[in-house]
């Protein structure tokens, strides 16, 4: 058992380390990017929208019934959510995963439902309006592709969580880290 | 991890297919909506601890299978849904070398061990 206590039990590897996190950071920094140049364009602060590929296509999604669903529009909420991403993969240290597991399942959350709209947006292009928008497949695809590199961590958090519960402790305590606050490192090591 | 990138080109390839082979409903639609499922849950299962997310692709492919027959279409769209189909279920049902520890992974959650349990 590796006994840095960095790395969570029975783990190789700390999935909240910073080479960890900061490739995904990234990948939400450049989505909150794109979804902002998107959204702009929805409200005309842009007048045209960059597209390569598909004619029409990104004016016909861009502008859509679905795009327009909420008060907000789609490319907002888009630009929103790859912001939430960034900055709770980017608050707490390297062992968040245990002195912040609220933090880190919140990341998931962002993460997760983030990916599924992503491409439920994807989805509906073609099937309502026979078009692609190449940005918004864009953001999709860094959408999709941050969800397995977060979800490590979120295992780790939960593992941590329910190790405590466990271990008779409070659950509510672990999940908001405070148990790593007043045990401190002195308990964990009378624990081994 | 290749076997999961491979049915990630599969799910991209299924978007891209209906325009490129220009075939129309119902296989159209189906492969609009079975092409990002795939690609997503795919790309997922490339990660060693996502890797269980195979299961889904699995049940993907195996819909690709059935499809034809449950909607009743012939020709080039039947054949594409065989083919990307049968790589699908294959490629899914390989597990790729799981070479980092994580704790026991996500049954670790709701698995009791049986010093835990008295």
């Amino acid at each position: 058992m590796n006994h840095d206590s960095d790395i969570p039990p029975g783990w190789s590897y700390n999935p909240a380390s910073w080479s960890q996190r900061l490739p995904i950071i990234a990948l939400a920094v450049v989505g909150f990017v794109i979804a902002a140049y998107l959204a702009l364009y929805q409200i005309r602060v842009f007048p045209t929208v960059w597209e390569p590929f598909f004619g029409q296509g990104s004016i016909i999604v861009l502008n859509s019934e679905v795009s327009r669903l909420l008060p907000v529009s789609d490319g907002a909420l888009g630009a929103f959510g790859y912001l939430a991403d960034a900055i709770a993969g980017a608050v707490g240290g390297k062992r968040r995963w245990k002195t912040m597991p609220w933090m880190v399942i919140l990341f998931g959350l962002f993460i997760g439902p983030l990916g599924g709209i992503s491409v439920l947006l994807v989805i509906l292009q073609p099937v309502l309006y026979d078009s692609w928008c190449t940005l918004c497949m864009v953001t999709a695809l860094i959408s999709v592709v941050m969800i397995g590199p977060a979800m490590d961590e979120v295992l780790a958090s939960l593992q941590h969580v329910v190790r405590e519960r466990r271990a008779g402790r409070s659950l509510w305590r672990a999940f908001w880290g405070l148990s790593e606050q007043s045990h401190g490192g002195q308990m964990l090591a009378a624990r081994r | 991890m290749w076997p999961h990138l491979l049915c990630t080109a599969i799910g991209a390839w299924l978007m891209a297919a209906p325009d490129l082979l220009d075939y129309r409903d119902p296989a159209r639609t189906n492969d609009h909506i079975v092409g990002p499922l795939l690609f997503t849950f795919a790309c997922t299962a490339a990660f060693q601890s996502t890797r269980g997310l195979r299961f889904v692709d699995l049940m993907l492919g195996i819909w690709l299978l059935i499809a034809p027959l449950v909607f009743g279409y012939w020709g080039e769209p039947l054949i594409n849904s065989l083919a990307c189909g049968l790589g699908v279920v294959v490629l899914s049902l390989i597990r790729g070398p799981i070479t980092v520890q994580l704790g026991g992974g996500w049954p670790a959650l709701w698995r009791t061990e049986p010093a835990e349990r008295a």
